[in-house]
């Protein structure tokens, strides 16, 4: 990607200088600094390395599958440690001597797949049939470790991989909530934050991603549709990433933490807006709820209790942020697209809370409003992006526009004049929302323009 | 820097050593018992160069035998198993270790699935041969008999043992 930008930028340099937008140095210095961003050289080894690392570690594990019948266990287990040890010692010895730094890496890289394989392969010599996802979470501990004592991004990264993959064998396959996924995970966290390792920082938003997804999809496989569970198993889940979210901007107000902070929201609103569109299904709130559910829980099963605690826990807990946060801010000035983003989240999380005890026959009512407030809020967003210039804010914004959009069209929840007047009172509101936003725009930059006649050179 | 290596390498070896010590401990110190085999198909109870296999006591009636009959699937079950002329048949199944498990040995298996009958796993359903000669016993004759020799450690983890075909030794586990 940003190999194609510099491509672009030295084709568009020239004429930006013949136009006197830019000064020739100015241009030099862009050069090099896109050059050095995008890798060059540097980016080609690297790549060549891991590309033949893997190809190493494919032939490793297939070359030994074979079980290989001529050698006896002993040569086998001294050719599998054998290879480890050489391996990791290689990269020990290049690191400690500050040589070849790229191919180090790749060794350790390398290393930790050997293991993997060792494990593996040492399971078929003695036919080792154990619980099998154990043997990936050895796999993964021997990641951690090699992260944790060496300076090894790429064995961080593979070592959260094997950890989604374990989580996903032990919720998936044994339809348990895997709650062990998070200590292993946080250790993981706490490394890259003290290296800054933002790749590592990115596989491990996604790697907890993909957990609450398994254990969302665990708990729901066991919760019947006609209790309403679902309904506080997915709002619970909406306010963990909301909390999240918040998590994300108070790490903006610590300068340790700025540096994530951008990317724990955005994982964030993600998971947000998948569970907000999931909200905005009328069957989620078909189900018994309110007072009558919760004393259907209390005389029915523990289970129902407990996923309310939870949910007040949650609330609890995003307005502790939330006032963690403005607490932390007070001084901040706050520009007036910000208020309309918490009036808008405020209410959503209002009707969040009312339709706990709204559903039941007012639950198509309970979807009308879900939808109202998700479409003036993917506006928002879109809004916001706009400002802020915030490609995500807008692809993020007009993606879900389209998906609700679409969903709704197909839905045959509500008959189609329903759907007809839903489609047609929400475009009028768009179009003049869209008129009076134009003319608060214009009005405010245009004393601006007038100011900046040109460009810069 | 030789440290952190080092200390990578001893701790990865040790992973490795401690699995293999870990069977050779059940092999060596566990009880032998002979378990009879049930093919699911018998046209491919070697399937490729690893054998899959199933035993008589991987399905259980909880109706024909004592102990616990609540059992769901990923439940740990304990099986109390008794030598009955050549083979070991099960007793009893119990959701903990039995009480007072008697003469017998007891094995400790997973619920796969109890539907009816209680299928269990006990983590010796994998049988790896070398390379061509699980296709060369890829299809037993008709009068031949395929049994594991299997042995059962005091915690109830069981390894494979040995193979015998028509009660005759074909393969044989040992540790190097």
């Amino acid at each position: 990607m940003l190999n194609r930008f510099a491509k672009r930028l030295k084709s568009e340099l020239p004429h930006w200088v013949d136009q006197g937008w830019v000064t020739p140095a100015g241009a030099q210095s862009i050069e090099e600094h896109v050059a050095d961003r995008s890798g060059g050289d540097g980016f080609l080894v690297r790549a060549l390395a891991i590309l033949g690392v893997l190809l190493l570690g494919s032939g490793v594990f297939t070359f030994f599958a074979a079980n290989w019948s001529e050698l006896a266990k002993l040569t086998k287990l001294g050719l599998l440690l054998g290879g480890l040890w050489v391996c990791y010692g290689t990269a020990g010895r290049l690191l400690a001597r500050g040589e070849y730094q790229k191919t180090a890496h790749a060794l350790l890289l390398l290393g930790v797949l050997l293991f993997g394989a060792n494990v593996m392969l040492v399971a078929q010599i003695y036919h080792i049939d154990a619980h099998y996802p154990n043997g990936v979470l050895l796999w993964a501990i021997g990641g951690l470790v090699t992260a944790w004592l060496l300076p090894s991004q790429s064995a961080l990264v593979a070592a959260i991989a094997l950890l989604i993959l374990w989580t996903g064998m032990e919720s998936q396959g044994f339809g348990q909530v895997h709650l062990w996924f998070l200590p292993l995970w946080a250790v993981a966290l706490i490394r890259l934050e003290a290296m800054q390792w933002r790749f590592a920082f990115h596989v491990a938003m996604v790697a907890l991603m993909i957990w609450s997804a398994f254990t969302l999809l665990t708990i729901g496989d066991h919760a019947p549709w006609e209790n309403g569970l679902h309904l506080y198993l997915v709002e619970a889940f909406t306010f963990a990433y909301l909390a999240l979210f918040l998590t994300g901007m108070l790490m903006e107000t610590t300068a340790r933490l700025r540096a994530g902070a951008s990317t724990v929201r955005r994982y964030a609103l993600l998971a947000l807006l998948i569970c907000l569109y999931a909200l905005t299904f009328p069957r989620l709130h078909q189900g018994l709820v309110g007072w009558e559910w919760v004393m259907s829980s209390i005389y029915g099963s523990a289970e129902g209790i407990y996923f309310l605690v939870v949910v007040v826990v949650l609330i609890a807990l995003v307005l502790l942020l939330s006032l963690w946060h403005r607490r932390r801010t007070l001084s901040s000035a706050r520009p007036p697209h910000l208020l309309w983003g918490q009036v808008l989240l405020g209410s959503m999380v209002l009707l969040m809370i009312a339709s706990l005890f709204l559903g039941g026959r007012f639950g198509s009512l309970v979807a009308i409003a879900y939808n109202l407030f998700y479409f003036a809020g993917l506006v928002w967003l879109v809004a916001v992006g706009r400002v802020e210039r915030d490609q995500f804010l807008i692809n993020i914004g007009f993606g879900f526009f389209a998906l609700v959009l679409l969903s709704r069209y197909f839905d045959t929840f509500w008959t189609q004049m329903n759907r007809s007047f839903f489609f047609m009172v929400g475009g009028v509101i768009l179009l003049a929302g869209g008129f009076f936003l134009e003319r608060q725009r214009r009005r405010l930059i245009a004393p601006s323009d007038e100011s900046h006649p040109g460009g810069v050179s | 820097m030789t440290l952190r290596i080092g200390t990578i390498l001893l701790l990865q070896t040790a992973a490795l050593l401690v699995m293999v010590a870990m069977k050779q401990w059940t092999l060596s110190s566990g009880t032998p018992i002979l378990l009879e085999t049930q093919p699911v198909d018998p046209r491919s109870l070697f399937r490729g160069d690893y054998v899959r296999l199933n035993y008589a006591i991987s399905q259980l009636s909880a109706d024909q035998l004592g102990g616990d009959d609540d059992f769901s699937k990923h439940d740990p079950i304990f099986v109390q198993l008794q030598q009955v002329d050549l083979y070991w048949q099960p007793v009893s199944i119990h959701h903990q270790w039995p009480s007072s498990p008697g003469g017998g040995v007891v094995i400790k298996g997973e619920v796969r699935y109890a539907r009816g009958n209680i299928a269990v796993r006990y983590g010796i359903e994998n049988y790896f041969v070398p390379e061509g000669e699980g296709r060369a016993l890829e299809r037993p004759r008709a009068e031949e008999r395929v049994d594991i020799l299997v042995a059962v450690d005091r915690f109830g983890g069981a390894g494979i043992k040995g193979v015998l075909v028509n009660g005759e030794l074909r393969y044989q586990e040992k540790l190097l």
